[in-house]
């Protein structure tokens, strides 16, 4: 993803604006790929932070240069700063993720793969994540068609008195979601949705506070 | 007898070796045995199915010789583990000395499904380790993201006969037929190999583990995540001692994570681990429970002038290894590999160049997540060698004493069973001889991230996705 508008001339040795574009490059790029970590089920942790380190590091650079790049820079900065406050965010949530419960034992059930078609258009894991949803051990659990199945189930009626609408977003966080809705079958996983509805209520507000921090970033960068 | 390979649960993996039966060509020979500067390297096996048969299960993601060297594991991605054993000599096949078959393959761990964070556990092996031997079984540590376990390995070559309450199908006699009283006797029968789980060391871990160390008292083992260190004992399966935890009070904190851990080979209380910042802790579980304090910390100055936005990701220290002498550390980070005094904190002793030419690229390789391939490194049994894997199927070695270097290839197409590894060359513009390659035309799909070395002889393995290379020093495999 390019800076529009900002084309580079092999003639053009003035290391500012060469140092500007691949700058902005990479920033971009940084923020792509936090932005699809942070999609994911379970984010990366190391490469997170790996990531988030290498932004922060040329946020501060950036607050070192000289007054009259200042100008020039100043969308840089601005964006640096949301920046930031995006990635802490981002962090928060690994840590509201991983130390969700205490790590249980798994004992395999005729459970589905969670499935967020909200997210398929972005490039994501989701390839593998069908892949491992066919190889997966569910005993003798017949899943032909996943998609079907789900509309199947009469969603609806079940989960008719727990107010959904906060979840209605365009741009979902799977960690922050509620489990999917099990079989039919079974009736202990129904009890835990009330607590986890209150605990993913405030980091859904979060969520989409930085969503639209992260979403003004991109503008600006991209200039449009 | 040779023993037979297990039925592979998913009916793929089909091991193939290849080896000819003609006499080797007689092409001058490297030096005298222990001088590793000459030595020739000549593919000696190659297992695994052909590239465009390649399924994902079938990747292999760790391989490890015991300690003696008889033995060789691999893990792949499918979460199965293949245990190779080297063939003892014998005068009457001379060309069939030392070679790696298959001994046993089994399913160590299956993929889970964790329901109250609604995330899928990879069955992918990270890492094996072998315990010493102490009886005639052999056990080894596997291990997932999560979940680590203790496999015994035991032959069966005899059987008994001659129950006297029981026929030979295993069915009560009737009991008026029988007239006299034998003794069961054992007879030999086919050989059998059988691998049981003997433990099971769960829920210790809430991040990714990434290493484990078996210790050198024979009874602890370590296992490392992003965050936590935990110590194990072997026969004891539902606690943990956590020796070291970097987790911030405040997640919005963490700047840094572990890569990498290893135990002291000698000194049972120390230990090492890695950081993403490109720093080694060297820690003594004698001056506190909570190792969080570190004994010695191992830290290069940045170097001003390579400075880049990428310098702190290609810092990132992506496994380290104590030397057999437990005097130095060796550790290896996207460019570079090093070694490193224990008595030396301020700077590693030695610095070697993997693919300097992968820096004017470092762009295109965050772009394509390359920059976050994780390579491993290995000493060969004197310490006098060093060894990791880099792209295009190329792997590289170090001499320490000669500074010598070499890059070799692990491929079907350029490795004839028996012919001396040809060395690579990859050109960066300028002159440029026959049979280089130029960095543009490097295959980054083709990484080399696991090797290991025989712990005594020039044997290594090389793990091509989902090949395994076996290469020999051609005067080892001459003088069988």
């Amino acid at each position: 993803m390019l800076g529009r508008g900002l084309k580079r001339k092999l003639s053009d040795y003035e290391e500012n604006m060469a140092g500007l574009s691949s700058r902005q490059l990479v920033l971009n790029m940084c923020l792509t790929k936090l932005q699809t970590y942070k999609m994911l089920v379970e984010p990366n942790l190391h490469r997170s932070v790996l990531i988030a380190n290498t932004v922060q590091q040329e946020s501060n650079c950036c607050d070192l240069r000289s007054a009259e790049d200042q100008i020039e820079n100043s969308l840089l900065i601005v964006s640096d700063d949301d920046m930031s406050s995006a990635i802490s965010s981002i962090l928060k949530d690994l840590d509201f993720v991983e130390d969700i419960s205490p790590p249980t034992c798994l004992v395999p059930t005729g459970d589905d793969q969670p499935k967020f078609p909200e997210n398929a258009g972005l490039k994501l894991e989701d390839d593998r994540q069908d892949l491992k949803g066919a190889e997966c051990v569910f005993g003798s659990f017949e899943i032909s068609n996943s998609t079907s199945y789900l509309k199947d189930l009469a969603i609806d009626d079940i989960f008719e008195d727990i107010d959904t609408s906060m979840y209605d977003s365009d741009f979902c966080c799977p960690p922050l979601m509620p489990p999917r809705p099990p079989p039919l079958a079974t009736e202990e996983p129904l009890k835990t949705f009330p607590s986890c509805n209150s605990s993913s209520a405030n980091n859904i507000q979060i969520c989409r506070t930085d969503l639209s921090e992260l979403d003004h970033i991109m503008e600006i960068l991209v200039g449009s | 007898m040779a023993p037979s390979p297990l039925p592979s649960p998913r009916g793929r993996w089909v091991p193939q070796t290849d080896h000819a039966f003609d006499p080797p060509p007689s092409l001058p020979v490297g030096g005298p045995p222990g001088d590793n500067s000459t030595v020739d390297w000549c593919l000696y096996q190659l297992n695994g199915a052909a590239e465009f048969e390649v399924s994902e299960a079938d990747i292999i993601s760790t391989v490890e010789f015991n300690h003696t060297g008889e033995l060789l594991a691999t893990g792949d991605k499918g979460g199965r583990v293949v245990i190779f054993q080297r063939e003892p000599e014998s005068k009457n096949e001379p060309y069939n000395q030392g070679e790696y078959n298959v001994y046993s393959t089994f399913q160590s761990h299956e993929p889970e499904f964790d329901y109250l964070k609604s995330l899928e556990i990879e069955e992918k092996i990270n890492k094996i380790k072998w315990l010493p031997q102490q009886n005639a079984a052999h056990s080894l540590l596997s291990t997932n993201d999560k979940t680590i376990k203790l496999w015994k390995i035991t032959e069966r070559d005899k059987r008994p006969e001659g129950y006297n309450l029981k026929d030979e199908e295993g069915k009560l006699k009737d009991l008026s037929t029988v007239t006299s009283l034998q003794v069961p006797v054992l007879k030999p029968m086919d050989l059998m190999v059988e691998v049981t789980p003997r433990r099971i060391f769960a829920n210790g871990h809430t991040y990714h583990v990434n290493s484990i160390s078996v210790n050198s008292d024979c009874e602890t083992y370590m296992s490392a995540d992003d965050l936590r260190i935990n110590l194990w004992h072997l026969a004891i399966t539902d606690r943990s001692f956590n020796i070291v935890d970097i987790k911030p009070a405040n997640m919005e904190d963490l700047t840094e994570v572990i890569t990498a851990s290893e135990f002291h080979p000698h000194h049972c209380n120390l230990f090492v681990y890695s950081s993403s910042k490109g720093s080694l802790r060297l820690c003594d579980m004698r001056a506190s429970a909570l190792c969080d304090k570190h004994s010695k910390l191992y830290e290069e100055p940045e170097d001003p002038s390579n400075r880049s936005f990428f310098s702190e990701i290609i810092s990132s220290v992506s496994d380290v290894k104590f030397s057999h002498s437990g005097r130095y550390m060796l550790t290896r980070d996207y460019l570079t590999v090093k070694v490193w005094d224990l008595n030396m904190e301020t700077k590693p002793v030695e610095t070697y160049q993997v693919h300097d030419y992968l820096r004017s690229k470092l762009c295109s390789l965050y772009e394509n997540d390359c920059i976050f391939d994780k390579f491993e490194c290995a000493w060969n049994g004197s310490d006098s060698v060093i060894m990791t894997g880099a792209y295009n199927n190329f792997f590289r070695m170090f001499d320490r004493n000669t500074k010598r270097d070499v890059t070799l290839e692990a491929s079907r197409e350029s490795s004839k069973p028996r012919a001396i590894l040809k060395p690579r060359r990859v050109c960066v513009g300028g002159k440029r001889r026959k049979d280089d390659i130029s960095v543009d035309s490097l295959d980054f799909t083709k990484k080399i991230l696991h090797t290991a070395w025989h712990p005594t002889e020039n044997i290594i393995a090389i793990a091509a996705t989902n090949n395994l290379y076996i290469f020999q020093d051609k005067v080892n495999s001459e003088m069988h």
